[in-house]
């Protein structure tokens, strides 16, 4: 008798599994549309074989790719989103999300996955894809962004390195260095600052002046306040003391006036530039005429950014992501797909491959336990790359859509084009300062706008 | 031979005649190398060892010259062959519908005194003057949702069919034959279509090959609005393709001249299959008597 | 225009079409249907947008709010400086580099049909280069540093380097350069093209009256290729002032916005700020700014090229 209830039971069971696959394959059909820039080298052709991957998991479930380029992907989305085609996932940096929130076509997320999975994502990180308290998307990874060197050239000059990469460095320490780094021919330190890339400088050397946010805790912009002044009188201190040049550099010369000894300290600089320093030592070596040209073996170092006035130091950063969004074609249960989708390649292997790519930790937990390091990396540029991450402080909550719009408008149409003057010589700091304070004034009003030292 | 005559005063006298045309011949040269230069560098540097990033931008000359590069282009993508294919039917598409429509517009506008022809002359004019940037969301829309024209050679080349430029180029062009030389047609019993097919096309060849070039060029040169319309790889033409050669912190410099150098070559055949048209120039006065 | 001798019969006032009407119509009919479905239609939806705060999922009707914010004046609106700055531009390009094509078809003439055509595909040439690929290279011509291609030519004639595209002294001259230097292979080739139009005759007559060769240019050459110059710089004015690839790939519009273009301004409204509307309220200023200029070209340059 028992032996026929286990087999009815056995039965019973099976039966019941039958009908429960037979119940997730009746799921409906789905595509997912994902639209992604060549993020790293390998980035499309891995989202290829995920696309694959995923399918396998969930076959009610079609990915399609939609690749685009790199300096134009925000231009096609754009234009897509407007018109109401938006693709349901795509790329976007941080600094662009109010565009898309303000347009109506970003998704609050956290409706649409489990709170665990969400939960999985480092809150620093998802700061950055949120505004007003709402998420709107999953970051691929935190990007630092701050200065690198001629880690040869400064060993042999008798600079502790591995003091600075450790414990950071004043602005007095590194005006020091750079001073003693500059010889006929080599500039101690130039910064890529033509055109549009100037406001780079301001967000790296800013972050170690307070700035790293354009507002503070309590809603109040932040680039009118005494720390500014005091970072642009850096800057113009900087652009007249002959250890940095005085003309504008192209974003593609900084790494190869530095491979070529005539730049010790340059910016702007990720870790992921050990990569290209160790590649042309290899062509160095291999003298297949690959290398750059005129360039010198020599290892590079990954630094933080210098503090002024006693600041803590900090590290400029900022999120690329994923973000869902709406088109005509939007539901609930679509966008549960789509979220389906979009954690699974946020997340796990996935995340870790794309990271080693970028020299970069993830920003997930589950990334962070598939992680596993290749050889051969620069343990000093690793710590400090880990302690820069750590430093990054994530924007405030609170802030709505149309400060981040106002503030970037202010920032591109105001505050980069005085100081890309400043940068030529043709201006003072104190007029630069004074004009961001008249234009921020007009667009925030004056009691919006931090006066006096921060914080 | 047309307009030799402009350079008649010293036909009699060679040594100045050939001092002349040195002179001349100097200042063309300086000036053609100032805008041969950038594409000089990058055939060059197709021609050179596969860098990333334009790391050796100081040197003209490349440290050794190899096909590697070009290997490079061809290896990236499977489909960096079908790229030039896709250019070449959509500019092909181009040409032919501009060749057709432009010409019998700009021959209406210049010659066909209809009525409305002045206002409808000048809309064509004044929607040549919205700048691009505004009219792609409503094209998009349009390709996407009431046509479902997306990913095609259709979504590419409809929109560049028959442009103002061409229709303002082409009556131009046409308002400067002789009106007399139609007039005598229309008594001899010709109507519109025969004066145009058998008096007006085969004086247009100049304006016509003129036409074609440009048209072509253009349209092999368009980035952006095959870069939105197309979503396939496959269906990408060559400019959006080699947009794929940057990547965020690194540029495939060398393959991408290449592929640039590659690009060219269409162009430049093209060009000299057309270009006897345009040595010829026409000789209207024969016939204005 | 001029026609209306021909056609003013009373018979004719009510709308009725003649057989030279039916004509037109069906020459102009396909390239009207291209013109209407393909750029018309947007151009309208453009200026319908114009009036909205547009938004792809419920836009909302602000009137003339958009045109008024472009032309509110305030210290910080960048359309007067944008309109400035492309004003410059234009009046600078547009007529010398009519005059350099001008010259340059004229030059190419007395030469055998082989130079010619060496001449002809050198200057062409160019054009076919991917923009892309020659970008890179003008930002490389105008390196600021001593050792940058136009500084070590300055070097020659003992002029200090320049810091070329980052100095608000040089920034709009370096665009106006580069626009010199490239892409007038089209203007050459249509120039030659309507060059090689002019009947020998004429010049025959010149001859007998003892012309030089300045005056067979100017009173022979430079009226019978008006309909060409006309051409050439109306569409010259349009791109001039729609100029934005340039000031986007090589300056960003600075510094201190000296290279801002209204076609800059356009194109981040409507790409980065996603302000949609406002940037089709700005392009239909730009269109009208560019309506009445070339209406001004047509009185000016137009009258004795129909007949």
């Amino acid at each position: 008798m028992k032996k026929l209830l286990a087999l009815m039971l056995a039965c019973l069971m099976i039966v019941g599994l039958f009908a429960g696959s037979a119940m997730a394959e009746s799921e409906k059909e789905d595509t997912i549309v994902i639209m992604a820039p060549p993020v790293t080298g390998n980035y499309l052709e891995n989202l290829k074989t995920w696309a694959a991957d995923f399918h396998e998991l969930h076959p009610n479930l079609t990915v399609e790719i939609i690749e685009t380029s790199w300096g134009d992907h925000n231009d096609k989305l754009s234009t897509m989103a407007q018109a109401g085609e938006a693709p349901d996932i795509a790329e976007i940096s941080s600094n662009a999300l109010g565009t898309y929130v303000e347009m109506g076509v970003a998704i609050d997320i956290a409706k649409y996955m489990d709170a665990d999975r969400l939960a999985d994502y480092d809150a620093n990180a998802l700061k950055y894809l949120s505004l007003e308290g709402t998420t709107y998307g999953l970051p691929l990874y935190l990007t630092i962004q701050s200065i690198g060197a001629n880690k040869t050239m400064m060993t042999e000059l008798g600079i502790d390195v591995a003091k600075i990469q450790q414990e950071g460095w004043t602005y007095e320490e590194f005006l020091e260095t750079i001073k003693t780094g500059t010889k006929d021919g080599c500039y101690g330190f130039i910064f890529a600052n033509s055109g549009v890339t100037a406001s780079d400088m301001l967000y790296i050397f800013g972050a170690g002046v307070g700035l790293s946010n354009t507002f503070t805790d309590d809603l109040k912009y932040t680039f009118t306040s005494e720390n500014m002044l005091t970072l642009l009188s850096a800057v113009e201190e900087m652009t007249q003391s002959g250890y940095m040049p005085n003309f504008g550099v192209e974003a593609g010369q900084r790494m190869v006036m530095c491979q070529t000894g005539n730049a010790m300290i340059f910016g702007k600089a990720m870790p992921l530039f050990e990569a290209n320093f160790k590649k042309n030592n290899a062509a160095l070596e291999a003298n297949d005429g690959t290398a750059v040209e005129n360039s010198l073996p020599m290892d590079y170092a990954f630094l933080p950014v210098p503090t002024m006035m006693g600041c803590a130091e900090a590290c400029y950063g900022t999120v690329d992501g994923l973000i869902a969004m709406r088109n005509k074609g939007t539901t609930d249960e679509h966008l549960e797909n789509v979220l389906l989708f979009m954690d699974y390649i946020c997340s796990g292997d996935r995340i870790a491959a794309c990271m080693n790519d970028l020299y970069l930790d993830p920003v997930c937990q589950s990334g962070r336990d598939a992680l596993v390091l290749p050889e051969g990396r620069d343990a000093d540029n690793l710590a400090t790359a880990a302690r820069c991450i750590a430093m990054v402080q994530a924007p405030p909550e609170g802030v709505t859509a149309e400060m981040t719009a106002t503030a970037k408008k202010l920032m591109d149409e105001q505050i980069v084009p005085k100081f890309q003057l400043l940068l030529a010589g043709e201006t003072t700091a104190q007029e630069v300062y004074d004009h961001i304070c008249e234009a921020a004034y007009a667009s925030f009003g004056a009691e919006n706008c931090v006066s006096g030292k921060l914080g | 031979m047309a307009t030799t005559g402009l350079y008649s005063q010293h036909l009699h006298n060679p040594k100045v005649k050939h001092l002349r045309n040195a002179v001349i011949a100097i200042v063309l040269t300086v000036l053609a190398a100032a805008t041969l230069f950038p594409i000089c560098y990058m055939i060059l540097s197709a021609f050179g060892p596969n860098v990333s990033t334009a790391g050796n931008m100081r040197t003209l000359i490349p440290s050794r010259f190899t096909l590697e590069s070009f290997v490079a282009f061809f290896n990236f993508s499977d489909y960096s062959l079908r790229w030039i294919f896709n250019s070449f039917v959509v500019a092909a598409g181009a040409v032919i519908g501009n060749v057709i429509f432009a010409s019998m517009a700009g021959y209406a506008f210049a010659k066909i005194r209809f009525k409305g022809h002045t206002v409808l002359f000048g809309l064509i004019l004044v929607a040549m003057m919205i700048p691009y940037q505004v009219t792609q969301v409503p094209l998009y829309i349009l390709m996407v949702q009431k046509f479902s024209m997306s990913n095609t050679y259709a979504a590419m080349i409809l929109p560049g069919l028959c442009t103002a430029y061409n229709i303002f180029l082409c009556k131009q062009f046409f308002s400067g034959l002789p009106t007399p030389l139609i007039e005598s047609a229309k008594i001899e019993g010709c109507n519109q279509f025969q004066i145009f097919t058998k008096i007006i096309l085969p004086l247009s060849k100049t304006v016509l090959a003129v036409m074609a070039i440009n048209t072509f060029m253009s349209s092999w040169n368009d980035f952006f609005w095959p870069f939105l319309i197309t979503k396939d790889p496959a269906m990408y033409t060559i400019q959006v393709g080699l947009k794929q050669f940057k990547f965020a912190n690194e540029t495939l410099f060398a393959p991408m001249m290449a592929g640039a150098t590659i690009s060219a070559l269409p162009m430049f055949v093209m060009f000299f299959a057309l270009q006897k048209y345009f040595m010829e120039g026409v000789t209207i006065g024969a016939v204005k008597g | 225009m001029n026609s209306t001798k021909e056609r003013r019969q009373p018979v004719h006032r009510k709308l009725r079409f003649t057989n030279e009407d039916l004509w037109g119509y069906i020459f102009i009919a396909a390239a009207m249907i291209i013109f209407c479905v393909f750029t018309l239609y947007p151009v309208i939806s453009a200026v319908y947008t114009s009036f909205f705060n547009y938004k792809p999922f419920g836009s909302e009707y602000v009137g003339l709010k958009n045109y008024v914010d472009t032309l509110k004046y305030s210290k910080f609106n960048l359309f007067y400086k944008a309109a400035f700055n492309t004003l410059v531009y234009t009046a600078v390009v547009v007529p010398l580099s009519l005059l350099l094509s001008f010259s340059i078809a004229v030059m190419i003439l007395p030469f055998k049909k082989k130079t010619q055509s060496v001449f002809k595909a050198m200057y062409y040439l160019p054009g076919i280069a991917s923009g892309v690929a020659l970008s890179v290279v003008w930002l490389w011509l105008y390196d600021s540093s001593p050792e940058g291609i136009f500084n070590r030519l300055l070097g020659v004639f003992g002029i200090s380097p320049q810091n070329w595209l980052s100095s608000t002294k040089t920034s709009m001259l370096s665009l106006i350069i580069m626009a010199l230097l490239s892409s007038h292979g089209v203007r050459i080739i249509t120039y030659i093209a309507a060059l090689l139009g002019i009947d020998n005759s004429y010049f025959e007559a010149a001859e007998l009256d003892g012309a030089t060769f300045f005056q067979k240019v100017r009173y022979i050459v430079w009226p019978l290729v008006k309909p060409t110059t006309l051409f050439l710089l109306i569409t010259g004015v349009i791109g001039s002032f729609q100029v934005f690839m340039n000031a986007y790939m090589m300056t960003g519009g600075g510094p201190d916005n000296s290279t801002t273009m209204i076609g800059l301004l356009i194109y981040n409204n409507a790409f980065v700020y996603g302000k949609y509307g406002l940037a089709c309220a700005q392009a239909i200023l730009l269109a009208i700014a560019i309506a009445i200029m070339s209406l001004f070209q047509f009185r000016v340059m137009g009258v004795d090229v129909e007949y």
